[in-house]
């Protein structure tokens, strides 16, 4: 075994302990920010193990995405979150806990099973390496095309309602006396949607 | 362009001579680049400091630090000296791990993204083929660090600065991803080698400047709101935020968000003189001064004189634009939050999107120029 | 489309705009760093200060007729005379006389109205002290001279722009007796009174007639 493997092997294991280990901590903290720094540590290992398997655009796509993106969306979330309310204890709480249990560990069996069951092939073809953005890049173009596409589909989608949101115009909540209302807060007034800044 | 001297080459050889194994030489090289490269960046980011005194007091019409060593040079290092032996202070009710943590993840990645900076044909310490890709990706994980001081910090200037950070940071990495990507474009490499070897040729001329004066300015501005600089500084805003989310940090873990901001500035500057300003090369390129006095390119001397004219011509390059972000600083006011983030989504991030498709155009109409 | 191909018109416009008064903004910066330095090695050099310079005010106890005119120009009525009525002489005798310079705001309007010229601005700027209340000069206090920069060996005394002889930006090493650009009153009033001299004799010769 020479250098370059012993470092391999070392790294997998520790990345492996760091994703497991902050995996868990994500579901079993109670503290909810936590959680969330705890899943860009899963994030960051698992980018780590795509850059063992030599990997590195894959690497580096799913750090700017799911740890500079989504992570940090989700921290966010967390953030501008301003309401704070005590958990009311559910008395039979460990039944809860037992379903969610047993419905988790049937999921895990399965899971493993099926990874245990499975004849994998695994390729042949050699590493690409560096050469990898470039498969990726004529994959996406060829026989990727329609999945990438509904992705980017989806991701307008997604886009497109958040500005709705984000941009509604004074909508009512139900069954509130708005009368009331408009003496405490001011009412959004509907704006131009065809940007013009004058 | 002829490929230079190679240190790690000569390195491993003359190990070789002295009687190590190959991969004993090796393992000898490995850290050495990286020892050196973290020693370069330290000393450049002080240096950036020491001309942010300088620079400013000079348009104040002030005289700035004179007293601490030749013209001030020393005042980084008494203020590094001063940080780090200052009480380590963490206030009451923070969070201690996050709090301790939060600077690192904001230093780390920008010293990290050293990796790819080129000062020269084989001056680099990896030619990575995600290359520029992994600074844009590295970059992103700051703003993670910036909300976990913000919260670790238990205080509302901090929570709001970190907040503020964070969507600044995301929201320019947009258009900064999208200038970069008209650039790579053009050179049919995200290598910053390839990028630069793509603009040598024409000296001054081939510059990516010419071809690419929409993305320039973009690159510019989008890289300014991420180091957080004046025009965009409103982070840590002193007049609203106190400092933002370096209010309740002192001491060491103060010195890692300024080290990280300065080094992050002088990354910035580095990677626009990389993917705009020919990086390393010259403006009058070294192979017609080579046959303009009839040396050989292959010459050891020559290829010494070239490689130390590459670096020199980097980092003048560099602090040309540091420069400028200083004077940038005592022009421009401070935006506000509102503008800010319209600068970002509703002119830069079209515009440069309208940048890239019109360079894609151009590369298919013009493939000589634009990098068939 | 038209609409939005002018909206589109108008953007840039002002786009090209503001990077044309951003380019100005960073000219005049630019143009700043070549300038002189402004600054004065404090307390290696101090500025002179000029004539009118509204420094910590004088008092001379012995010339107040305690008229309370300070205290009523005043804009806050800070000066404070303690004086009672002398039944013997009848006349007002001043007991004590002060003025808190952490309040006072340098007006000059107590020195402008004072009847008896008892008060009087001096050049002296540096009222720092540890405690607000230090600040509350009494009579003895108010009654000190200040040091002039002129005559202090510690520092170099420099002069302001406007002091300067002409054509010369830097107040370091000037050559001994040069004097500022322009004539100094003295000179103007004897300047003026040659005039006049010279014009007497002819006003006298029309006057007689």
């Amino acid at each position: 075994m020479n250098l370059a493997e012993g470092v391999q092997i070392v790294s997998f294991g520790i990345l492996a302990f760091m994703m497991l280990a902050s995996a868990i901590g994500v579901v079993l903290l109670n503290n909810i920010v936590y959680s969330a720094f705890l899943l860009g540590v899963v994030f960051v290992s698992i980018s780590g193990l795509y850059i063992l398997l030599n990997a590195a655009f894959v690497a580096a796509a799913q750090i700017l995405i799911y740890v500079g993106a989504v992570n940090v969306l989700i921290l966010f979330g967390i953030m501008l979150v301003n309401k704070r309310r005590d958990f009311a204890r559910i008395p039979n709480a460990w039944l809860n806990q037992g379903v969610t249990a047993l419905v988790c560990g049937g999921l895990f069996a399965l899971l493993s099973s099926m990874i245990i069951a499975t004849p994998w092939s695994i390729s042949t073809a050699p590493i690409a390496g560096d050469a990898a953005l470039v498969e990726i890049g004529k994959h996406f173009f060829t026989d990727f095309l329609l999945p990438f596409e509904l992705a980017s589909v989806l991701l307008l989608m997604a886009l497109i309602g958040a500005i709705v949101i984000a941009r509604r115009e004074f909508f009512p909540e139900e069954g509130e006396d708005l009368s009331a209302e408009s003496n405490l807060t001011l009412p959004e007034r509907p704006r131009e949607l065809t940007g013009g800044r004058r | 362009m002829d490929s230079g001297i190679d240190l790690q080459q000569s390195f491993i050889s003359l190990l070789e001579g002295l009687g190590l194994s190959h991969s004993l030489a090796k393992v000898v090289w490995l850290p050495l680049p990286m020892v050196l490269i973290v020693g370069a960046v330290t000393v450049l980011a002080l240096v950036s400091t020491w001309l942010e005194r300088k620079v400013s007091a000079a348009a104040q019409q002030r005289i700035g630090p004179e007293f601490m060593g030749p013209q001030g040079l020393l005042v980084p290092a008494a203020d590094v000296l001063k940080l780090l032996t200052k009480e380590d202070v963490f206030p009451a009710k923070t969070d201690p791990w996050l709090f301790a943590l939060a600077p690192l993840l904001v230093f780390i990645p920008v010293f990290l993204s050293f990796l790819i900076v080129p000062f020269g044909q084989n001056l680099v310490i990896t030619d990575l083929g995600i290359g520029i890709f992994l600074w844009i990706s590295l970059s992103s994980i700051a703003p993670i660090g910036l909300l976990m001081a913000g919260y670790a910090s238990n205080n509302k200037y901090s929570l709001l600065g970190g907040l503020r950070a964070a969507a600044q940071s995301i929201s320019y990495e947009i258009p900064l991803a999208l200038s970069v990507l008209a650039v790579v474009m053009m050179s049919n490499s995200l290598s910053t080698i390839d990028i630069v070897n793509q603009q040598s040729g024409y000296g001054i001329l081939s510059w990516n400047m010419w071809r690419q004066p929409v993305g320039f300015l973009i690159f510019w501005i989008a890289a300014l709101a991420e180091c957080e600089r004046m025009p965009f500084d409103l982070p840590e805003a002193e007049e609203e935020l106190v400092a933002g989310y370096q209010t309740e940090y002192g001491a060491v873990k103060f010195m890692l968000f300024y080290a990280g901001s300065y080094a992050n500035l002088v990354l910035s500057a580095l990677l626009f003189a990389v993917l705009y300003m020919g990086g390393w090369e010259s403006p009058i390129p070294v192979s017609w001064l080579a046959s303009l006095l009839g040396v050989s390119e292959n010459a050891g001397w020559f290829q010494a004189i070239a490689a130390s004219l590459g670096i020199v011509m980097t980092l003048f390059k560099a602090y040309l634009l540091l420069f400028l972000a200083i004077l940038l600083r005592w022009t421009v006011p401070r935006v506000r939050i509102d503008q800010l983030l319209d600068l970002g989504w509703k002119f830069l991030l079209p515009i440069s999107l309208v940048n890239l498709l019109a360079t894609a155009g151009l590369k298919l109409a013009f493939p000589l120029a634009f990098g068939g | 489309m038209l609409k939005f191909l002018q909206q589109v018109g108008d953007y840039t416009k002002e786009a090209v705009q503001a990077a044309k008064y951003i380019g100005q903004g960073l000219s005049v910066t630019f143009d700043h760093m070549q300038r002189r330095p402004v600054t004065v090695q404090y307390p290696y050099e101090k500025v002179i200060p000029s004539e009118r310079f509204r420094g910590r005010i004088h008092f001379e106890f012995d010339k107040c007729i305690s008229c309370e005119v300070c205290v009523r120009v005043c804009p806050i009525n800070l000066p404070v005379v303690d004086w009672e009525f002398n039944r013997e002489t009848k006349k007002k005798k001043l007991n004590h006389y002060s003025i808190d310079f952490g309040v006072c705001i340098f007006c000059g309007n107590c020195v402008e109205y004072c009847p008896t010229n008892c008060l009087s601005m001096t050049e002296e700027y540096e009222l720092s002290t540890y405690d607000r209340h230090e600040l509350n000069y009494d009579n003895v206090a108010l009654g000190r001279l200040p040091y002039k920069v002129t005559e202090d060996a510690m520092t170099t005394p420099l002069r302001e722009f406007a002091y300067l002889p002409k054509g010369v930006f830097s107040p370091h090493d000037l050559p001994k007796g040069s004097q500022r650009a322009g004539q100094h009153p003295e000179e103007i009033l004897k300047e003026i009174e040659a005039a006049k001299a010279a014009a007497a004799p002819s006003e006298k010769s029309t006057d007689s007639d």
